[in-house]
């Protein structure tokens, strides 16, 4: 384990980010400035009680969720993304981020193979498809070997068990090489085995230069990243 | 490319789709089918309107027209025109040869037309709406065996054309509902009955005898002249598919009719001399004079273009027999000029005040289809909102996404809809059989059937109660209760004939598919489709994806 080099510019930074949702008159302040640094090739761990608000700034990071206006910057690479006009923002989630869901989030219609290739599938068009469709199968069957699903990809997700579903998940975040991989209790819902098993992967692609952010609530898991943070009170302590 | 990736698997991997076909194709099928019958029937109506009268019709009442026969060959050289032919419209009364049962003889109020066979033939294919005459090979097959126009005795064409009985006597056509004897029958023909309704051919009209026609003459200034009788051998009796005409026309020699109505050729006489016998003096002739000239169009020529030709033609006409000096009267300088739509209004218009009604009814069935495939699709769609934040998750563009369900619902719409344009047209291609279907009672063997049917399902019933299978025991619960319905209904089924020729006029249901319905038709439930499939994907990829995964 190396530590992070605090003289670069982060990765991502986020700066007094506020989130508050509406319910009809009441109003549910979530985040209320909430400021998170995270340098390319670092680990964090992202803790906190349940409700305090760590999906909550994970979505705001990955940009699949909205800010407040009063909001300060998510800079990604130096470029707020909050600002980020329809095409990029969508690249951005595409190329940038890789998002692991508490709740998998695979396309029931879908086989295995097919659910960790979208993210790919989403971002080329018809012509690159034709050229690169071989390449990509193989690539994706590769990943998804490595991910111990290598003799279920044709399986639809609800032949999975909940362990084999994470790892297509995981998979389908990883599909296009992003630069960093945001994930939401990935073992939340797993035995401790399995979770171990999820946790080694991703690990292993930590040690091969990926930065991770990962919320999670338990303490053995947070452990295992470089740096801790908790959410409290709407803010990053 | 994930765009037809997704929009397949949707599409092949549940039952849903089918379902969604299903429901566009009944709504297609079902607005088609309605919208056809029932705008074939008013189009049958309208046109019905149509027999006996031609495409233009020229009338100047009373005083006629003299020198018709010079505006008839102006008509006839119009490149506009096919035919023309002219008639003495007027009301008379006809003193029917049999009784009232009280000792005097029955008296008809009828209208009466002064026609020139042969000509009239040319204009308005009288020959055709001659009820007692030779079948062609065609009809032939489709008559009862029973049915009199099958032997040659009831082959009367020839009289009719010639409006003459064997002797050469003056004949006269009526239309076939006046005569009380006629009896008009399931299949829509007419047997003649005798009073205690047993078939007797002593009520066929031709062989009845003559009938004693009245007609009233008015002067040119209006007065009534006195009345004239003349005696008619009925010859022959026809069917126009109108039953206000069938059941108050008669046709009759147009010379016959002239000569009762005092609008022959005849002798003008001078008011101020007298002759040696102390008669005014003879100074010419006065012409022959028609009410009425009817006009058959050239094939493709509207009915609008003709009668403004025809207006034109009598201008020429008017001009010509005004400068010649040899004319002793003067034709009117107006007459009316009329399509057959506007000269028959009073009968069409009821039937256009139907129609508006029909469309306003068709628009509710329209609405409420359009409205039904317009809920299957969003709730379809809507199904899929987490699928559209997953997607939107992973980076595809809002366009991408609604592409997917746009194709989805093209897919979809255009498929139910093929299917709902053939599933009309084998409805109502066979609806008349389906008609005469449910008109006769229910076979034996289909009743009993129904019952063993019934008694199966409840045997699956108490199958799925010991298997403790819900989804079994409540399909074939709705499934038998739906049979005892129809077991019930087809055990008392007595056969119901909604469209009963006898009462209706027209034999059969319009059996056509209205093209132009088709085509808007399906056109429509494809758009709905569309409409229905990109409303909820467009709001789903318009949210923010964590929005839209929280759906359940
Ligand atoms: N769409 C929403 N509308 C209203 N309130 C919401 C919405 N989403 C989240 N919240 C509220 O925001 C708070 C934070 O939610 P969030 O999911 O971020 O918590 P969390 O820290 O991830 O909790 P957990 O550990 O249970 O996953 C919760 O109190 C939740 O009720
Ligand atoms: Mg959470």
């Amino acid at each position: 384990m190396h530590a992070p080099p605090q003289t670069t510019l982060p990765l991502i930074s986020a700066q007094n980010v506020r989130k508050t949702y509406r319910l009809g008159k009441i109003s549910v302040p979530v985040l209320r400035d909430a400021s998170i640094d995270v340098h390319e090739g670092e680990w964090v761990s992202i803790v906190g009680s349940s409700g305090s608000g760590k999906s909550t700034l994970l979505h705001l990071l990955g940009g699949l969720d909205r800010a407040d206006a009063d909001s300060g910057a998510i800079r990604f690479g130096g470029e707020d993304i909050r600002a980020l006009g329809a095409a990029r923002e969508n690249r951005y989630r595409n190329r940038d981020v890789g998002f692991v869901f508490q709740f998998y989030h695979l396309l029931p219609e879908l086989n295995v193979l097919e659910n960790a290739m979208l993210p790919a599938l989403v971002g080329l068009s018809r012509w690159r498809w034709f050229a690169e469709k071989g390449a990509l199968r193989d690539r994706t069957a590769e990943l998804l070997k490595t991910c111990g699903l290598g003799h279920r990809l044709l399986h639809r997700p609800a032949e999975l068990s909940g362990g084999e579903r994470q790892r297509v998940a995981i998979a389908r975040a990883l599909v296009n090489g992003p630069r960093m991989l945001l994930a939401d209790e990935p073992t939340g819902n797993l035995d401790a085995k399995t979770g171990a098993g999820i946790l080694d992967l991703l690990a292993e692609r930590h040690a091969a230069g990926l930065t991770m952010v990962m919320v999670t609530h338990d303490a053995s898991i947070a452990a295992r990243a470089q740096r801790q943070v908790r959410i409290a009170d709407g803010r990053v302590q | 490319m994930y765009a037809p990736l997704l929009a397949n698997r949707y599409l092949t991997s549940r039952i849903i789709p089918f379902l969604a076909v299903a429901a566009v194709a009944l709504c297609v099928a079902l607005v088609i089918v309605v919208v056809s019958v029932m705008s074939g029937f008013l189009d049958m109506v309208r046109s019905s309107g149509k027999t006996l009268i031609g495409d233009v019709v020229v009338t100047r009442d009373i005083v006629g027209i003299p020198y018709y026969q010079d505006f008839i060959r102006e008509i006839e050289a119009l490149p506009e025109a096919e035919a023309a032919s002219a008639l003495v419209e007027s009301y008379g009364l006809l003193q029917m040869p049999y009784g009232t049962g009280d000792g005097g003889k029955r008296i008809e109020t009828v209208q009466v037309w002064g026609i020139d066979p042969e000509s009239f033939d040319r204009v308005t294919d009288y020959q055709s709406k001659l009820y007692w005459r030779t079948p062609t090979a065609q009809e032939a097959k489709s008559l009862g065996p029973d049915d009199p126009r099958l032997e040659s005795e009831y082959q009367r064409e020839n009289d009719g054309m010639s409006l003459r009985d064997s002797f050469g006597n003056p004949g006269i056509v009526l239309g076939i509902e006046i005569s009380p004897f006629n009896r008009r029958t399931k299949d829509g023909s007419y047997r003649t009955e005798n009073q205690l309704g047993q078939q007797d051919p002593g009520y066929f009209m031709p062989n009845v005898g003559n009938v004693l026609l009245t007609l009233v003459p008015v002067s040119e200034s209006g007065r009534i002249v006195g009345e004239k009788k003349s005696s008619f051998a009925v010859v022959n009796e026809f069917q126009s598919g109108v039953y206000q005409i069938d059941a108050q026309r008669v046709l009759a020699p147009l010379t016959d009719v002239q000569r009762m109505l005092m609008l022959d050729e005849a002798e003008l006489t001078s008011k101020t001399e007298f002759d040696d016998n102390g008669r005014p003096k003879v100074i010419g002739t006065t012409p022959a004079r028609a009410t009425t000239i009817v006009v058959k169009a050239k094939r493709g020529v509207d009915p609008r273009t003709l009668r403004e030709a025809v207006e034109r033609a009598y201008g020429n006409f008017y001009t010509k027999a005004m400068e010649n000096r040899a004319n002793m009267v003067k034709p009117p300088a107006r007459v009316i000029v009329a399509t057959w739509e506007e000269r028959l209004s009073d009968l069409i218009g009821p039937v256009e005040k139907e129609r508006e009604l029909m469309r306003t009814l068709f628009s509710i069935v329209y609405v409420v289809c359009a409205a039904l495939v317009l809920a299957i699709f969003w709730s379809i769609v809507q199904e899929k909102t987490r699928d559209i934040g997953i997607l939107r998750a992973v980076g595809a563009s809002r366009t991408g996404v609604l592409w997917i369900f746009l194709r989805y619902g093209l897919l979809i719409g255009v498929v139910g809809s093929i299917v709902g344009v053939f599933l009309a047209w084998t409805i109502v291609a066979r609806i008349n059989d389906i008609h005469d279907l449910l008109g006769t009672p229910a076979p034996m063997w289909l009743r009993v059937g129904a019952w063993v049917i019934v008694a199966i399902g409840l045997l699956m019933i108490v199958r799925g109660i010991v298997r403790a299978s819900a989804l079994q025991t409540v399909l074939w619960g709705f499934g038998t209760l739906a049979l005892i319905a129809i077991a019930i209904v087809l055990w008392h089924h007595e056969g119901h004939v909604i469209w009963d020729p006898s009462v209706y006029y027209f034999s059969r249901i319009p059996s056509t598919i209205d093209f132009h319905t088709a085509w808007t038709t399906a056109l429509g439930g494809t758009i709905f489709s569309v409409i229905g499939a990109a409303i909820p994907a467009g709001r789903a990829a318009d949210t923010d994806p964590v929005q839209s995964l929280r759906y359940e």
